[in-house]
């Protein structure tokens, strides 16, 4: 559930995330025209505003805004200028595609990385040790340097 | 003159030394019988139970999983080339294991299935139908109990249910677990939050409305870890049960009705005086001061992960009793506190609270978590801070105590695991973790061939009519 601010000069909708706007006061920008608005939230719910505030600066922007008028372009989180980061995203920036590990953060290799080779047997069957010497041995190697250059610990 | 607590006049050692006095014997003695990190050379204590497991998702797998970390031999049944569902849950797009499963290498299993199937086998079968009964049939004659997730009469009518299992096998111990049970919502499903909504535990969680709150559910599925141990207390109970008599039982558990036992005293508080009792957030209904507060500055304002640099300003306090409240108003200069609120029922008003968390938290808005917890801890007051995953990590006494620990996953590598060892110390049968999951159908010639016997000719038809 989140409130809106319909900016009618650009037609954008700019939307007001719960975990942000929830109990929020203060000025917003609209992520299409960059026209300020004023905002009062309690509770979720719009107890003054959105009123426009000409030469103001804003508070904030919203994380996400959109123009279903036109076809939904939108703007993503972190548009310089236009919206805000999503700031507990895991990476600097918004990718969609996964990003595979080969170690641990105390520099051991894991496995399971995609795309994974067959299993080689019957039904599903899956080697009960998968060695990462015999069948990984590009991140043998780098594993191999890194214990060379201590950067392997126990922690 | 001022009234001064000593150091000396406080219970416990008085000094370094004599605490190391007081302690080494106790301590030596339990990292010897405990001896976290070398339980694979001591027994298992459910060694040759042996428990078929048609779960999904937390709830029932959890069940299970507390029996395979135990020592029983659990061979979990997943659909064919599917899984259990709970294996395409995860938080964020990076956090799989790959691969799933022979045919699909480019699905992994999220992190999301961690704990709740530890140890077990993995088969694949596709038990509703017809041709694969006898297979089913043969698997419930050599095991010791089931525990099923499906609606209410599901396995009934695929005529694999306690009525019809009890024939095959009278010592046949048989869970099923679900949301409502019979009754008036038979064909109800659950999940975690339905659970906490339903039987009222939502509603008494959280902050109060009038103070910014609302009806919270206990995060991280809080009930399905919960009602699954809970069944794992029965089957415990019921294999005592048939030692006794060479019987099975069926076990029927609801787990919205589960919920319902950790609502304290709110429903007989309501059956006394018809209140309804209401939420109360981060404080305590019963106790005061006995709570969390947030501290003006984070412990970490540098650090590049906003769970560090915002989050870390809460603390946990408890001074409930006259002393330690007393020291407590002293230490944040506010005596005038203790002058008000000398008795414990006068503190534990709820008007008397709001005064008292808002001077503690005002007291505490200029300084960070760690300072607010050392002068606490200084004064001789209980406070702990609260931690966050790095924090969990990071502790000593997590390390120590074998809590936290990494694990040479056979097919998944270096993995980092906790739930295994969470949950108390065994001397002689301690609990382990042999492997975090494995691969969908990983097991079937294991179980399919090596135990039930059946040519790998039939295995391999079977496979191609995507029936295991």
């Amino acid at each position: 559930m989140c409130d809106i601010i319909w900016c009618k000069k650009c037609n954008t909708v700019n939307y007001l995330d719960p975990y942000c706007f929830w109990n929020w006061e203060g000025k917003v920008n609209c992520a299409g025209c960059g026209t300020v608005y004023y905002i009062h939230m309690i509770q979720g719910f719009m107890y003054k505003g959105p009123e426009e505030r000409p030469g103001e600066k804003p508070d904030i922007s919203p994380l996400y805004a959109d123009k279903p008028l036109e076809g939904y372009k939108c703007y993503l989180p972190g548009t310089p200028g236009r919206t805000r980061p999503y700031n507990c995203l895991p990476r600097s920036k918004y990718l969609g595609k996964a990003e595979m590990v080969k170690f641990s953060i105390r520099g051991k290799p894991v496995r399971g990385w995609c795309p994974q080779p067959p299993s080689s047997g019957l039904a599903g069957q899956f080697p009960y040790r998968w060695d990462i010497k015999k069948l990984s041995p590009d991140v043998w190697q780098e594993y191999q340097e890194k214990i060379k250059k201590g950067e392997v610990k126990d922690w | 003159m001022e009234e001064k607590i000593r150091i000396e006049d406080l219970p416990g050692p008085k000094s370094k030394e004599e605490l190391d006095e007081m302690k080494i014997p106790y301590e030596e003695f339990c990292k010897k019988i405990f001896d976290p990190g070398n339980e694979f050379s001591k027994p298992q204590a459910l060694k040759g139970i042996r428990w078929m497991s048609c779960t999904m998702y937390i709830f029932t797998p959890h069940s299970v999983a507390n029996l395979a970390e135990l020592g029983a031999e659990v061979v979990k049944i997943e659909m064919p080339r599917m899984g259990d569902p709970m294996r395409h849950t995860s938080p964020f797009n990076e956090v799989y294991l790959y691969p799933l499963h022979d045919t699909r290498p480019t699905v992994g299993t999220g992190l999301g299935y961690t704990n709740a199937n530890p140890n077990k086998y993995f088969i694949t079968m596709d038990y509703h139908r017809p041709e694969m009964k006898e297979v089913f049939y043969r698997l419930v004659k050599i095991s010791d109990g089931l525990t099923e997730c499906y609606r209410p009469g599901t396995f009934d009518r695929w005529k694999q249910s306690y009525r019809y299992l009890q024939e095959i096998n009278p010592r046949f111990i048989y869970v099923w677990g679900g949301g409502f049970g019979y009754g008036p919502k038979i064909f109800g499903g659950s999940y975690d939050i339905l659970g906490q909504a339903h039987a009222g535990l939502a509603s008494i969680t959280g902050m109060p409305e009038f103070m910014g709150g609302y009806p919270v559910k206990h995060t991280n599925w809080a009930m399905d870890w919960y009602s699954g141990t809970l069944i794992t207390f029965a089957i415990l109970a019921a294999l005592y049960w048939r030692r006794k008599t060479g019987l099975g039982t069926m076990i029927e558990f609801s787990q919205v009705q589960a919920a319902t036992r950790i609502l304290g005293y709110g429903v007989p508080l309501y059956g006394r005086f018809g209140i309804v009792r209401q939420r109360w957030g981060n404080w305590d209904t019963q106790l005061c001061v006995h709570g969390i507060i947030l501290c003006g500055k984070s412990d970490y304002p540098d650090a590049d992960n906003p769970q560090d640099r915002e989050e870390t300003r809460y603390v946990m306090v408890s001074a409930f009793q006259d002393a330690d409240f007393k020291a407590l108003c002293e230490v944040i200069g506010n005596k005038e506190l203790y002058k008000k609120y000398k008795t414990h029922k006068d503190r534990v008003e709820a008007e008397a609270q709001v005064e008292i968390y808002a001077a503690l938290e005002r007291w505490a808005a200029d300084k960070s978590r760690s300072e607010v917890v050392r002068i606490l801890q200084d004064a001789g007051i209980l406070a702990e801070p609260v931690k966050n995953m790095r924090e969990v990590y990071e502790s000593e006494h997590l390390r120590q105590r074998g809590t936290i620990r990494w694990l040479d996953d056979p097919t998944f590598g270096d993995v980092l695991v906790q739930g295994g060892y969470s949950t108390g110390l065994m001397s002689k049968t301690p609990r382990r973790v042999n492997w975090l999951w494995r691969p969908v159908g990983a097991d079937n010639i294991k179980i399919y061939h090596e135990m039930l016997g059946y040519p790998l000719s039939t295995i391999k038809e079977w496979y191609e009519k995507a029936w295991i």
